[in-house]
């Protein structure tokens, strides 16, 4: 049924074919950067800043929430990007140079901790956190999806959560801004759940919708 | 191969893959033509367990996805490593798909259609809801191909499109029939 007539063919057509439109991966950051900007302010202009943004940012464990989501939806997005071509090696350890850290800083919090350690770690706005980072994620997350479907990424399933990390861990930082619970225990179980979340979405995402 | 079109010195996978890229069409037609003994190469070696014919299916599908992803080769690299991932992760998904219980559907189809209830995982009742799934003039296709036992020549003509055409289009109907089979199945 199949021979080697019909595969000429088939090159002949595919040589009349137009080239089909190339994966811009500057477009695809530029464009997942905006839609979570266009997410997080007016997110920021209803919720508010933290009020003692400018004092408490003096505090290590404050500046983390922020900078290591920073540190994480960068690598993130530079190893979906890079894992967008299909001869790619990747090594995933640029991954742990934000993870490093939020775990020493948990470890450093249990040492010196008094009182209830569960109490400190649930929080009183572990929920808000939770749905607020997923739903403010979705959206660049999407965006970048549909943006890599012009790429050829060998393994969809990881670039599909190497893509939720940097959607959710770009909105955590933001987020950051707003939440005034400053315990390593509070921020690492929660933030890390929120993006440990949207990354499985983004797994599913990417075995969807990836693969070609 | 007296068919596959010799290179030229300055003709470097590279420099057709560019030129293809920019637009010239004859340029990729011959990086097609190059680079498919390597590929039925591969093709052949990992395929013992599957007949011939199959391989020669397998091929195009890497064909159509080197026209398909061609853009994501950077210009400043070699090509041959960047073949030979599109290449490999087509067969190995290719091999991964005729191995599992749903197979290319189309010879099912031809002895499933016709009775009705039959037992087979792929009931003449979900060949139909699946075609309803997948636009008219594909559908129209695959029956003409699968059903009444036509050519792609045969079954493009019925529809207006050149044979080649047709055949793409074959390659992309079946290839979201058997998507579609797989996720009925689970």
């Amino acid at each position: 049924m199949t021979n080697r007539q019909s595969t000429r063919d088939l090159i002949r057509d595919l040589a009349a074919a137009p080239a089909p439109v190339p994966f811009n991966p500057v477009a695809t950051a530029g464009g997942m950067l905006t839609l979570l900007v266009i997410g997080l302010v007016p997110f920021l202009a209803v919720s508010g800043l933290r009020p003692d943004l400018a004092a408490a940012w003096e505090q290590l464990p404050v500046q983390a929430k922020t900078v290591l989501p920073v540190l994480l939806s960068i690598s993130a997005i530079w190893l979906a990007l890079r894992s967008s071509r299909p001869e790619a090696r990747l090594a995933l350890w640029p991954l742990a140079v934000p993870a490093a850290p939020a775990i020493a800083l948990v470890l450093w919090r249990l040492a010196g901790a008094e009182g209830s350690l569960l109490s400190e770690t649930m929080g009183q706005t572990a929920l808000v956190c939770l749905g607020s980072i997923t739903l403010l994620s979705a959206l660049p997350l999407a965006a970048g999806v549909c943006l890599l479907r012009r790429a050829a990424p060998t393994r969809p399933v990881l670039t599909g959560t190497l893509l939720g990390i940097a959607a959710a861990a770009g909105v955590t930082a933001g987020y950051a801004l707003h939440c005034t619970e400053d315990s390593p225990l509070f921020f690492v179980t929660w933030y890390g759940l929120a993006i440990g979340i949207v990354g499985m979405t983004g797994a599913w995402l990417g075995h969807q919708f990836l693969r070609w | 191969m007296g068919m596959e079109v010799r290179l030229q010195q300055d003709e470097t996978w590279e420099v057709l893959l560019a030129r293809a890229n920019d637009g010239d069409g004859a340029a990729f037609a011959r990086f097609l033509h190059a680079v498919t003994p390597t590929l039925r190469a591969v093709i052949r070696r990992r395929g013992d367990g599957l007949p011939p014919d199959e391989h020669e299916d397998i091929l195009q599908e890497v064909l159509l996805a080197i026209h398909l992803k061609r853009q994501t080769w950077r210009r400043d690299a070699p090509v041959r490593p960047w073949l030979y991932a599109v290449a490999r992760y087509k067969v190995v998904d290719a091999f991964r798909r005729r191995g599992a219980s749903v197979t290319l559907p189309i010879e099912d189809f031809a002895e499933v259609l016709p009775e009705e209830n039959a037992a087979a995982p792929l009931s003449g009742r979900d060949a139909e809801v699946m075609l309803k799934m997948i636009d008219a003039r594909s559908a129209r296709l695959i029956r003409a191909v699968a059903l009444d036992g036509k050519t792609a020549e045969e079954a493009g003509e019925t529809v207006g499109m050149t044979a080649g055409a047709a055949r793409v289009a074959l390659h992309r109907a079946m290839r979201r029939l058997s998507d579609l089979a797989e996720r009925m199945m689970k």
